[in-house]
């Protein structure tokens, strides 16, 4: 065993689901993540980007222990997650939601929810408690007076301020972010982007940053992972994987984001309309069907997550082409 | 380009009040806007702003509490304010159609896609069921939808998100509309299928010569697409003008902290804080004197409590703001 073990490994993690069993229904599985391996060191942002149905969120619903992987192994800190208890599991990984309007509990004042798991786990007397939440409180950039407020007489940045203050009481290593930012105005989501630099360098925290938002990613993540229909087509150093996508659907994720630059037009993307379903994966490469680049090879044969001459890794044939060599690919029609 | 008869929509002062427990909030305080055949003009804003509330003004949809009142709100030449609830039923839908954030709610998860994509063909006389479908069809196919005869028997809960919003761009385009109203058209989807909508739109509207004017809180989305942009504060619309001179050089320091705000790949240094806009936006409940941006703003003076005049450049180029045009330049 290394000295340090990352503070989260993934080895071969599968989640299936077994959908439309009833009546006269054929039972079918949904793989909504399919042999998943990744590894996240201490102090290190890891952004996880893909399209709605590509699996991350459940990804990381099992990182939290919120669901079990039907195979394949979570480890935090070394341990599987199954072994760890309660506790154990909370003071190493706690998660930040997308709506902070969803996420807290409306009729829980402002301490209340702060200090819900310490008091859930019984950590601390009540009045240690109570400090613990005012120091949260100023670490996150709140006013010690919002400590009586009730989430609905807070904005969307002070509520996404208590929903970090939350996970962060109980001092976690790691902190899993589900799209923190989508449902904020832009002016608060820069505020909210910014308190999560702050936070990760002062208390030397680990975020896995899930979101579609590649512009947002690239200022957060030093790695970054692309997902798609269960898999992660590529992954490796956020530089070389935002500055020179070797996957065609990173390139693609990364064509569409819209920076706003009106001497640029809208971008073509030639994704085609065939929406990624999860219940019937396409055979070989998952994402032959929409790829730009697709020939004979794809629908054959699923790519193997490879390393890349240039770093990082990519499931793609084309990464086994030699660059600047003859022209491989032989383009098929897609469905 | 610009001329008269091209102008479709003109409104001038716009004013929506809206009764609350406190007293009145002004939610659009005199907003003025025209948009033109074969133009896209964008309302930009963050929430709370009224660019939501302007639309509905504009298409007469607001809740009955609220009061809208305008110097002027006339829709290729013909005045609004004064038109009778029969006349705007039979202009919206024919000649100036909706297209809403939600396709979920905004189509009827009960009827199929063809009864609601004929119902507003049928019901504004334009044929009969067979031209309807055949209309349907024709128009399934051009946003993009494959089997589209197949389709029309469909539940809105059969389709995914992307394609539900592409329906729901082919009902607002059945009869032909001469101006489209696009209220956050894109914000539920995922950037990649979003991208295929706007590229849509900007086809369609080039294609059937239409107005667009898109309601959004991207400022990406603008850029791209925008010839002309209002940008909305606290219910005013504190900046208008070419997409290029708004962008290009901010006369507002709001727009310029918008922009600040918004991370990008390539030019924003990883690692590195992003601008911000400190505060809040100020209650709209009760008169307000003076810019309301002044409290969140780095250059407030003493004049900014004074009514803001609204200041022109160049092609069109508005704003609200007593700086002098260089301000905002030096600092960027």
């Amino acid at each position: 065993m290394s000295p340090v073990p990352p503070i989260l490994e993934l080895r071969g993690v599968h989640k299936r689901y077994t959908v439309g069993a009833g009546l006269l229904a054929r039972r079918r599985t949904l793989t909504a993540v399919s042999g998943v391996s990744l590894r996240l060191e201490r102090s290190e942002v890891l952004g996880l980007v893909g399209e709605s149905g590509c699996g991350k969120s459940t990804l990381a619903r099992m990182i939290l222990g919120l669901e079990e992987p039907s195979e394949g192994e979570v480890l935090l800190d070394g341990r599987p997650i199954s072994r760890l208890g309660r506790l154990e599991r909370g003071r190493l990984v706690q998660p930040v939601f997308q709506d902070p309007y969803s996420s807290l509990n409306p009729r829980r004042n402002v301490a209340a929810i702060i200090g819900l798991p310490l008091a859930v786990h019984g950590v601390g007397t009540a009045a240690e408690r109570r400090d613990a939440v005012a120091e949260m409180l100023g670490l996150v950039g709140l006013a010690p007076r919002h400590a009586e407020a009730y989430p609905s007489q807070l904005s969307g940045g002070q509520r996404q301020r208590i929903a970090i203050a939350r996970a962060l009481v109980l001092r976690p290593t790691l902190v899993v972010c589900d799209e923190p930012t989508s449902a904020l105005d832009v002016s608060v989501q820069s505020q909210i982007l910014n308190l999560l630099l702050d936070l990760r360098e002062r208390l030397g925290l680990s975020y896995l940053f899930i979101s579609h938002n590649l512009a947002v990613v690239q200022m957060l993540a030093g790695r970054v992972a692309a997902m798609y229909l269960g898999r992660i087509v590529e992954e490796g150093e956020a530089e070389r994987v935002l500055g020179h996508p070797r996957h065609p659907y990173t390139a693609a994720l990364l064509a569409s984001v819209l920076t706003p630059d009106p001497s640029l037009g809208l971008p073509e993307m030639r994704l085609g309309t065939a929406f990624p379903n999860p219940l019937s994966v396409p055979p070989g490469c998952a994402f032959h069907p929409r790829c730009p680049a697709v020939f004979d090879r794809c629908p054959r044969e699923a790519p193997a997550l490879l390393p890349c001459p240039e770093g990082g890794r990519a499931a793609c044939h084309l990464i086994e082409q030699p660059e600047g060599g003859p022209p491989p690919p032989r383009l098929v029609q897609a469905a | 380009m610009s001329g008269t008869a091209d102008l479709l929509l003109d409104v001038r002062g716009l004013e929506v009040d809206i009764p609350v427990a406190g007293g009145t909030l002004h939610a659009v305080r005199g907003i003025s806007l025209a948009a033109r055949r074969g133009e896209t003009l964008c309302i930009v804003g963050e929430s709370g702003c009224g660019k939501s509330l302007t639309s509905l003004a504009l298409m007469g949809l607001l809740p009955p509490s609220a009061k809208r009142r305008a110097e002027r709100l006339s829709f290729a030449g013909e005045d609004l304010l004064s038109a009778s609830p029969r006349r705007l039923r039979a202009l919206r839908g024919d000649r100036m159609a909706m297209v809403f954030q939600d396709p979920m709610t905004c189509l009827n998860p009960s009827l199929t896609i063809g009864d609601q994509l004929t119902e507003t063909f049928l019901r504004h006389g334009k044929g009969n069921t067979r031209a309807a479908r055949d209309r349907a069809v024709t128009l399934l196919e051009r946003v993009g939808i494959a089997a589209a005869a197949n389709r029309l028997g469909q539940y809105p809960h059969q389709l995914s998100g992307g394609l539900r919003q592409r329906v729901v761009i082919a009902m607002a385009l059945m009869c032909g509309p001469d101006l489209v109203l696009a209220d956050e058209p894109t914000t539920a989807l995922d950037a990649t299928i979003q991208l295929g909508i706007l590229q849509l739109l900007a086809e369609l509207q080039r294609e059937m010569h239409m107005a667009l004017v898109l309601v959004t809180h991207d400022l990406g989305i603008v850029a791209r697409i925008a010839d002309r942009v209002a940008v909305m504060y606290a219910g005013q619309v504190v900046e208008e003008g070419t997409v290029g001179d708004v962008f290009g050089a901010p006369r507002h320091p709001y727009t310029r902290g918008l922009m600040d705000c918004i991370p990008q790949p390539g030019r924003t240094v990883p690692g590195t804080r992003l601008g911000t806009i400190p505060g809040m936006v100020p209650s709209l409940v009760g008169e307000l004197r003076g810019c309301s941006f002044r409290g969140r703003c780095p250059y407030a003076m003493p004049a900014c409590a004074e009514p803001i005049a609204l200041r022109e450049g160049p092609d069109g180029h508005s704003w609200r703001c007593v700086l002098p045009a260089e301000a905002l330049a030096r600092a960027a």
